[in-house]
């Protein structure tokens, strides 16, 4: 699959701030096409399309990612999405190991 | 992740591509269109199959938090991967999560299903009105909630399949190997067929985000 060359907008490296205290990972998994995960992230997040794709391939190379972050029942809310989309997606605080 | 087999197009259906109106248009063979509903439908009765002890006024209770009945950790795998655990390492967590949403999930699941057969039904009712030569293609035109229907359920048919059957990553000639006999290549070949149709109907909606 190629994708088409875009020019990236300079956009915010948004890491899960200190204040921030839960994340949403979505892991790997051997079922979900590449193209499906990228577009849940893009669809369900609002995510722009190369945000989305380089999450979706860190959690294919890396076997997980996070992919939100924000209070416990913001999270929870994206987990139960995740899991309506039929990705496998769990929450924690930020600062836990993933 | 999974992908599609280079070339793994099958004959029988077309891709999904945009059609007027903002709709999605693929068309199927009959015999697929008998094959997805007959999964459609197996589908729906596994994600209706709930245990006895949470009918009633016990789920009610339950889902209010009022009662120690919940819904239990599913000991099925299959059940286990469209309602994981959300939280890895605090089962009480998970359980209150379980609790709250599965069975939400699980009506939602079966609403999307439902949604994809009554696609199919109209579909074929669109043919029966060809007399005397039945046709052995079926247009199938999704509006925009029936492809998110559509996307979802091909995911809940996959991780269904891909679970039963032991796929991981990489493992396309491991089944390719497998005697032309044995029924596992058969699902095996159905999973792969699922994969193609969803690909073609992410990639049509994919286009459309933009």
């Amino acid at each position: 699959m190629t994708a088409p060359v875009e020019i990236e907008r300079p956009e915010a490296e948004e890491s899960p701030a200190a204040d921030v205290p839960w994340v949403t990972v979505v892991w790997n998994d051997p079922v979900n096409l590449m193209s499906y995960v990228a577009y849940v992230f893009q669809a369900y997040f609002a995510y722009p399309k190369v945000k989305a794709e380089k999450l979706m391939l860190e959690v294919h190379e890396k076997g997980k990612a996070v992919v939100s972050s924000g209070t416990r029942e913001e999270m929870e809310r994206d987990v139960e999405a995740m899991h309506s989309y039929g990705l496998w997606a769990t929450l924690q605080k930020a600062g836990d190991r993933v | 992740m999974g992908h599609v087999a280079e070339g793994g197009g099958p004959s029988l259906s077309t891709a999904f591509r945009r059609a007027r109106g903002g709709s999605v248009a693929a068309s199927f063979h009959t015999a697929e269109v008998e094959l997805l509903r007959s999964l459609v439908g197996q589908l729906l009765e596994l994600v209706h199959d709930e245990p006895a002890d949470n009918s009633g006024d016990g789920a009610w209770a339950a889902e209010l938090g009022l009662s120690d009945e919940e819904p239990k950790r599913p000991t099925d795998p299959v059940l286990l991967r469209l309602f994981p655990d959300a939280y890895a390492e605090d089962g009480e967590a998970a359980s209150d999560f379980r609790r709250f949403t599965e069975r939400g999930l699980r009506e939602a699941k079966a609403g999307t299903a439902a949604t994809v057969l009554a696609s199919l039904a109209t579909a074929e009712g669109a043919s029966a009105d060809e007399q005397a030569r039945p046709r052995e293609k079926v247009r199938i035109e999704l509006d925009g909630d029936e492809s998110q229907a559509w996307l979802r359920t091909l995911t809940d048919l996959r991780l269904a399949l891909g679970t039963r059957l032991g796929v991981s990553e990489d493992d396309e000639d491991e089944w390719l190997s497998l005697d032309e006999n044995d029924p596992r290549r058969h699902v095996h070949d159905v999973y792969d067929w699922l994969g193609w149709v969803q690909e073609t109907l992410v990639r049509t909606l994919a286009a459309g985000l933009e």
